[in-house]
């Protein structure tokens, strides 16, 4: 297992390697550069000191000279600067948006995984019941439905309709609380009252970003018990008189969630897409928001680290789930 | 893996007769599930308001108004002249969501089929050569009797890989050339090691040795190459990438008018051109899924009788990949297919959403949604009727596709 997992290390490099080169040729060849927006700015700029600033942010090198530049300067810790928000692009991204995102996505990702169990469960156990159907239907209606339609009628619903008829003050648009951690400290809010405004901000875009993978999950996670509860083992424990509780919660369910451990750690890509269009509609100012700008405003610098990261990110988490995976099922084996 | 097909394809893969009844009974199946059914009724509703659209639609869906009072006619709420209301710039919004529906499907469904196709030949190469190397590079100085025996195709590989092996070889000798450079090597850190004068000329020799060597040794070797290998790790690759990012940056490179690129494709294709950018960009992404599923229904395959019978006849590799190997997979890919178009229209309404896929004037599904949310507060007419055709397009595609999936498994009983 060690072994196994030194070796995927070593594995992760190239494409890691491989993944930052499409990423940087990418990002550099997109249309414009940062110095157009200079250009315009200041439209009585001569030629020669437009050529000045080129070498200035090293613009008339070659990309791949550039790249390499950067990561040399990557792996000693330096991520450069963020043009738009004159910060260091590692404070930037991993001080100020990454919490932010990770509130959102870990907050919906559990609410997912809370709802989608116990209800792929109850489907699977109730097979072609009406409530199976009914969720069935759901889950696909959930699959079909893109997340940027769903804010927006949640925006609809939650902030104007159902506000003005019954007399609430509706759910705020979007951004973030106007608080501090150190109001906190300094008691300016209560802790109620900071967790309430958290809350009020992020329910609509956690439930947006959740309905995808819950729906999914509950379909996948009704298929997988459906498969256990065929097992003759099941059948066995039935015979011999076990009580179907200790049937379905010992012997079905602890196999039925196995698969459930791989897709999640696999389902980390689409989660942030998914953070980049919910983070859009709702004008969070995470990550996704982050990766968004900086790709209008040629913001390479962030640009870079932000979706290196999520590459890393999402290498990394595929090897939990191959691990997690030999963890929870003994009959998987690597060597 | 269906019998009747694999017997067919064994010898008389033409026989009308055994690969008719599969089709016919996968049918026959499908129309007992009533969802899929009434999904059918609604995709064939959808597609024929696309194709009729100069017909149906009550008005042009790009014109503008004109006339004295044009305030009124901006933002119309839904009334019997306009019975969706008028958008931003009092464009018809039926019209604008009926015309939508052309660019919205034929993206679908073209994406689908080619990012299929491209699954089902990557995947096919991948499970069919899995374990069995292709020659791949013979050097110029080796002597290869069994290339020699061969004719000019195999010749025309053999110079093509030395260019390939030395052009790389190049390209790798000239970048190790441009970062030693000074102005490089300070940039990299500006620290005592990395300015070291010294330590960037032996970082040169080292990679010049490594090329010279490689040159060298190149003359006289051999490589076989599993495609399989390469194949895998591209999936492995492109799995890694941020896939939406990547997509946004490479619609907009793609679309960049002043770039050779765009320059071209704006002439080859025209207005067409925004609509072939994102259908090529959705198969960047698309292909995957099916490859993945083609490459293991052929590892099974290729171990079948069937497949050793059409070898031990002399069958060329091609002919039983695509003649006796794809039909037997054909079920699974049938059904991958059509929840690609799902996938392809969601992600096409996502990019034009953003403002990265389809412009406007052109109307989609996806980029109403751009004005919807921007004006949800005072006509939210705008945002529900592309909504909810994307909605209830993708629905019955995935209903379609679980129906077919039960349809053509013969393990799956409904």
């Amino acid at each position: 297992m060690f072994n196994y997992i030194v070796r995927r290390l070593f594995q992760m490099l190239p494409l890691l390697f491989l993944a930052s080169v499409a990423i940087f040729t990418l990002v550099s060849l997109q249309p414009g550069d940062p110095l157009d927006e200079l250009r315009m700015a200041n439209p009585m700029m001569t030629a020669e000191q437009f050529e000045d600033l080129r070498r200035a942010y090293g613009l008339d090198q070659p990309i791949y000279v550039r790249y390499f530049k950067w990561l040399g300067r990557a792996l000693g810790g330096d991520l450069g600067r963020s043009r738009t928000y004159g910060l260091p692009a590692a404070e930037f991204i991993f001080q100020q948006r990454l919490p932010r995102t990770l509130m959102l996505t870990v907050t919906s990702l559990t609410i997912a995984l809370l709802i989608a169990i116990p209800v792929g469960i109850f489907s699977a156990v109730r097979q072609y019941s009406a409530g199976d159907y009914t969720i069935t239907f759901l889950s696909f209606v959930g699959l079909s439905t893109p997340n940027f339609f769903l804010g927006i009628i949640l925006l609809y619903l939650f902030v104007i309709v159902l506000p003005e008829n019954l007399g609430w003050r509706g759910l705020p648009v979007g951004g973030i609380p106007n608080l501090m951690w150190s109001d906190l400290q300094t008691g300016r809010v209560t802790f109620g009252s900071y967790v309430g405004q958290w809350a009020t901000h992020l329910i609509l875009p956690v439930f947006t970003l959740a309905s995808g993978s819950l729906a999914a999950w509950t379909r996948f996670m009704r298929a997988s018990m459906l498969e256990v509860l065929n097992q003759d083992y099941v059948r066995t424990a039935r015979s011999k008189g076990l009580n179907e509780r200790k049937v379905l919660y010992k012997h079905a369910l602890r196999n039925g969630l196995i698969p459930i451990v791989t897709l999640v750690g696999l389902s980390m890509p689409s989660l942030f897409n998914g953070a980049l269009i919910t983070e859009t509609i709702f004008s969070y100012p995470g990550m996704g928001r982050a990766i968004f700008d900086s790709l209008v405003n040629k913001d390479y610098n962030v640009a870079m680290a932000a979706l290196t990261f999520i590459a890393i990110l999402v290498v990394f988490f595929n090897l939990v789930a191959d691990v997690l995976y030999a963890v929870v099922d003994p009959r998987i084996r690597y060597d | 893996m269906t019998k009747a097909p694999a017997v067919a394809a064994a010898g008389q893969h033409r026989s009308p007769a055994g690969s008719e009844n599969v089709w016919r009974l996968a049918w026959r199946k499908l129309r007992r599930h009533r969802l899929a059914m009434v999904s059918l009724v609604v995709l064939s509703l959808l597609i024929l308001m696309a194709v009729f659209a100069p017909v149906i639609a009550p008005y042009d869906p790009i014109a503008q108004p004109r006339g004295a009072n044009l305030r009124a006619m901006y933002f119309q709420p839904p009334s019997a002249t306009h019975w969706l209301g008028t958008d931003d710039l009092g464009r018809d919004v039926l019209s604008r969501l009926i015309y939508g529906s052309r660019v919205s499907l034929l993206v679908g469904f073209l994406a689908a089929l080619s990012s299929v196709l491209v699954g089902t030949i990557m995947g096919a190469t991948a499970g069919f050569f899995s374990g069995r190397p292709l020659r791949f590079f013979v050097g110029p100085f080796v002597r290869d009797l069994e290339a020699d025996a061969r004719t000019g195709r195999f010749l025309a590989w053999r110079i093509a890989s030395w260019v390939l092996f030395y052009g790389a070889l190049y390209l790798g000798a000239r970048i190790a050339w441009t970062l030693s450079s000074p102005s490089v090597t300070a940039a990299l850190g500006g620290g005592e090691w990395t300015n070291n004068a010294v330590l960037s000329a032996v970082g040169l020799a080292v990679a010049w040795i490594g090329v010279a060597v490689a040159a060298w040794r190149g003359l006289t070797a051999r490589f076989r190459l599993d495609l399989d290998i390469v194949i895998s790790r591209l999936i492995d690759f492109m799995l890694t990438l941020p896939s939406l990012p990547i997509l946004l940056v490479l619609s907009a490179i793609l679309r960049d008018p002043r770039a050779a690129v765009g320059n071209w494709m704006y002439a080859t294709f025209g207005t067409a051109s925004s609509v072939v950018i994102i259908i090529m960009i959705l198969v960047l992404f698309g292909w995957i899924t099916t490859a993945r599923l083609v490459r293991a229904a052929f590892l099974s395959l290729r171990e079948q009788e069937f497949t050793m019978a059409a070898q031990a006849l002399g069958t060329s590799n091609g002919a039983i990949m695509f003649k006796h190997l794809v039909p037997n997979a054909m079920a699974p890919i049938i059904v991958e297919g059509t929840l690609q178009v799902g996938i392809a229209i969601l992600v096409e309404a996502a990019l034009s959403f953003l403002g990265f896929g389809i412009q406007p004037p052109v109307s989609t599904w996806g980029n109403m949604l751009t004005n919807a949310q921007t004006y949800i507060f005072y006509a939210p007419w705008l945002a529900l009727p592309p909504g909810f055709l994307i909605v209830i397009t993708v629905l019955a595609i995935n209903f379609l596709g679980d129906g077919l999936r039960d349809a053509l498994d013969p393990r799956r009983q409904h």
